[in-house]
Parts: structure tokens; C-alpha cells; sequence
């Protein structure tokens, strides 16, 4: 049972980060074919925020193995 | 300053020789799998060097039933099991009369995180030196090692320092996010060869490099972030009580997720290699051998293909560690204006 929880969260949290971070690289994209002078600051900020997220999809992730291991 | 850091440093070193030394099994013992994924990431009692197992020495400071404390050391596991004074429960040592205080034991993952701190200080002590001997200041940086110095230190100082730290309170910080950065980097970097341990897979590593951060976050916060913790501006007074709770798990959560994520990263590349690479042995006990040729094809280029992903991917957290740093520092080291009241202050503050 345990395992089930594991494989169906960690697919769950693969969808939200996916989501996330496909919504910040499409932003991001559009920001610097508008602006490719400031291609430096966006792609800063897109790190940033993509680091935000992944910190978020990787807190589900430890508690996946947790339950995998456990 | 200096006091703290005296402080830090000591503390560093207690969290880092106390860390709760969970070995994995050795080689020899056999396992079910083919395979055995936990095994190659997990801590280990010996350091593997060009294909011959090195054991490391044990230290031991325990209690016995007298209660008198005392201190240990064997030249190796089998050496302390051999003595007949402590025995191994779930890979974890403990003496037979009395109980374990604190097991000082010499590990791989604690050697490679010297190591990295080693390549770090050798490579800024060169730099040093060249700059000593006026290479660098009068004239032009010269070899591949003193330019790789100043390209990943105006890095650190102008695209992380200076953005998120405000005035020129970013110099202050620059030798910090530097040794952080660097030593994550070579850490990161000792962990793609294929004897190596990852130091910075191991939760207790990144745990202490993720304290490190919250200390200097804490030491270097300005009467607004403390006001910020306990006395939260422009809400109503009840809002006040309840943002304290709020923001306190908020002062945690931050090293919190800067551990994990360095951590479950360094981790996960790791094992996704071992899996791709054990898909090669899963065919061979199912299929049989002309499978598990075919399949072979596919992993080693895919294996191929993650190897530079890995290289990127250290470097990248190495940066990733150091920014996130930077803006919680910068964040902490903020002064606000004070002239106006503080009711449209809005405020962006990632809370992970």
C-alpha cells in the first residue's frame, strides 16, 4: 500500500512541477523573444523561481521514498 | 564577527564528526537484486581507490555501565567487531556493556567532503599566491587556473553577490558564497567519477552546508527582519500573533529546502544512472543474454547523455545552493525606509 502511495504521489508531484516549470520556461521564452536585451535578467529569474518549485516538487518527492522505504 | 564565526566553525565541526554514522552493507554480503541501487549512493565504512577497498579507522566515544566515558578507535569495522566490544545492529555500531555517545567514525562521503574543501583551498591558495607575486594585479591574469579563479569569482560577485545583496553590504558576503559555491562545485564534480562518493548526496552534508546559510541569514539580520519574525507590520494586531508561528517556520523551511533540494538532486542523478544501467542486468535474468546485449546499446548511450546532464546539473545546484543563499541573506540584511507607514508594503518573500 505503501508503494502504491509512493508511485501515485511522486507521479502527482512530476505533474505539478511539470506544470510549474513548462509555465515559467513558456513565460520566459516569450519575455526574451520580446526583449532579447534582457535575455540575462529572465533567464536569472527563471532559474530562481524554477529552483522555488522544484524545492516544493522535491519535498513530495522525499516524502514518496519515505513511504517507499518505510 | 570573528566571534561567530569561531562559534560556526565549531559548531560546523561537532554537527559534522557527530553526524550518525548509518553504514550501508558492504559488497560482500549478498543481496536479492542484481543490482544493488541503495548500496553505490549510501555511506560507506571504507574508501574505494582504483578498485581496492580502503577501510577507514573507527572512533568511538561511549559510555560503559559504570558509567565512565571512554574513547575508542580501531583501524576498521572488522578490527572493532573483532575486539568484541561492540557489535553491529542495522549497520549501525554499538558497544556491547554501555551505550554510544557520539561515533566519530571516518566515513567515505565525510573524506570526499574534505576533499572537496582540500580542492577548494589548493585552488584558492594558488590563486592567492599568483596574485601575491603581482600576476593578476599588474597585469593581465596568466594560465588556465588563475583565469578559471577570476571567471567563477566575478561570477559569484557580480551575477549573485551584487543583485540580491543591497549596497555594498554584498562585500561582506562574496568569500562566503564563494567557498559555498566552490566547494559544492568540487564536491559536486568528485561525485561523477565512477569510484567516488557524492558527498553532497548524503542528507547530513548538505544539512550542515544548509546551516551554514541559516546562521550567516540569522547573524546578519537587521532589527526589519527580526521585526519582520515577531512583530509583523501594517496587519492588525491579532494578524501580528498569528504571522509570529507563521513566519518562525518560515526562518526554518528555507535551510530546510536548500538541504533537500541539493540533496534528492545529487541523489536522484545518481540513481537514475544505476537504474538505466540495471535495466542491462533486470533483461538479462528475465530475457535472457541477446536481450540484455540489445538493451545494453541503448543504456550506455543513455548513460552517456546523463553524464553530461550530471556535469551541468552540478555545477547548476553548486549555483542554485549559492544564489538562493545570496537572496536569503539579501532579504535578511535589507533595511526598509521607515518614513512611510508600512500599509502598502508588499513584499515578495519566497517562503520555500
Amino acid at each position: 500500500m505503501g508503494l502504491l502511495a509512493a508511485g501515485i504521489g511522486a507521479g502527482i508531484v512530476a505533474v505539478g512541477a511539470g506544470i510549474g516549470i513548462g509555465m515559467i520556461g513558456k513565460a520566459a521564452t516569450e519575455s526574451i523573444a520580446r526583449q532579447p536585451e534582457a535575455a540575462g535578467d529572465i533567464r536569472g529569474a527563471m532559474i530562481l523561481t524554477a529552483a522555488f518549485i522544484e524545492g516544493v516538487a522535491l519535498f513530495g518527492a522525499i516524502i514518496c521514498i519515505i513511504l517507499a522505504l518505510g | 564577527m570573528t566571534k561567530y564565526f569561531t562559534f560556526l566553525s565549531l559548531l560546523i565541526v561537532v554537527l559534522f564528526l557527530g553526524q550518525p554514522t548509518v553504514l550501508a552493507a558492504d559488497a560482500d554480503t549478498e543481496s536479492e537484486s542484481p543490482i544493488d541501487i541503495m548500496g553505490t549512493v549510501a555511506d560507506h565504512d571504507y574508501f574505494t581507490f582504483f578498485g581496492t577497498k580502503l577501510y577507514l579507522p573507527r572512533l568511538f566515544l561511549w559510555q560503559d555501565d559504570n558509567g565512565s566515558t571512554q574513547f575508542s578507535t580501531f583501524g576498521s569495522t572488522k578490527k572493532a567487531l573483532a575486539s568484541g566490544e561492540f557489535e553491529q545492529v542495522d549497520y549501525v555500531m554499538t558497544p556491547v556493556n554501555g551505550s554510544m555517545l557520539i561515533d566519530f567514525s571516518l566515513t567515505s562521503h565525510l573524506l570526499y567532503f574534505w576533499f572537496g574543501l582540500g580542492a577548494l583551498a589548493l585552488f584558492t591558495m594558488y590563486a592567492g599566491s599568483r596574485y601575491k607575486k603581482g600576476i593578476g594585479t599588474s597585469t593581465a591574469p596568466k594560465g588556465v587556473l588563475q583565469n578559471l579563479f577570476e571567471i567563477f569569482y566575478e561570477f559569484i560577485r557580480d551575477e549573485v553577490a551584487k543583485p540580491n545583496i543591497e549596497g555594498d553590504k554584498y562585500k561582506k558576503y562574496v568569500p562566503y558564497l564563494f567557498t559555498m559555491f566552490m566547494s559544492i562545485a568540487f564536491m559536486n564534480s568528485f561525485g561523477l567519477l565512477p569510484w567516488a562518493a557524492t558527498a553532497t548526496a548524503d542528507i547530513t552534508v548538505t544539512a550542515v552546508l544548509a546551516l551554514f546559510t541559516f546562521f550567516v541569514t540569522q547573524f546578519s539580520g537587521t532589527k526589519d527582519h527580526w521585526q519582520h519574525v515577531f512583530w509583523f507590520p501594517g496587519v492588525p494586531l491579532g494578524v501580528k500573533f498569528l504571522m509570529i508561528p507563521v513566519e518562525l517556520i518560515g526562518l526554518l523551511t528555507k535551510p530546510f529546502a536548500l538541504a533537500i533540494r541539493l540533496f534528492a538532486n545529487m541523489m536522484s542523478g545518481k540513481i537514475m544512472i544505476i537504474a538505466i544501467l540495471g535495466l542491462i542486468f533486470i533483461f538479462n535474468d528475465m530475457y535472457g543474454s541477446v536481450a540484455a546485449y540489445s538493451v545494453s546499446i541503448l543504456s550506455v548511450a543513455m548513460t552517456s547523455i546523463l553524464y553530461v546532464l550530471k556535469l551541468f546539473v552540478a555545477l547548476l545546484q553548486a549555483y542554485i545552493f549559492t544564489l538562493l543563499s545570496a537572496v536569503f541573506i539579501g532579504m535578511a540584511a535589507e533595511e526598509h525606509e521607515h518614513d512611510h507607514e508600512h500599509d502598502d508594503h508588499i513584499h515578495a518573500e519566497p517562503s520555500v
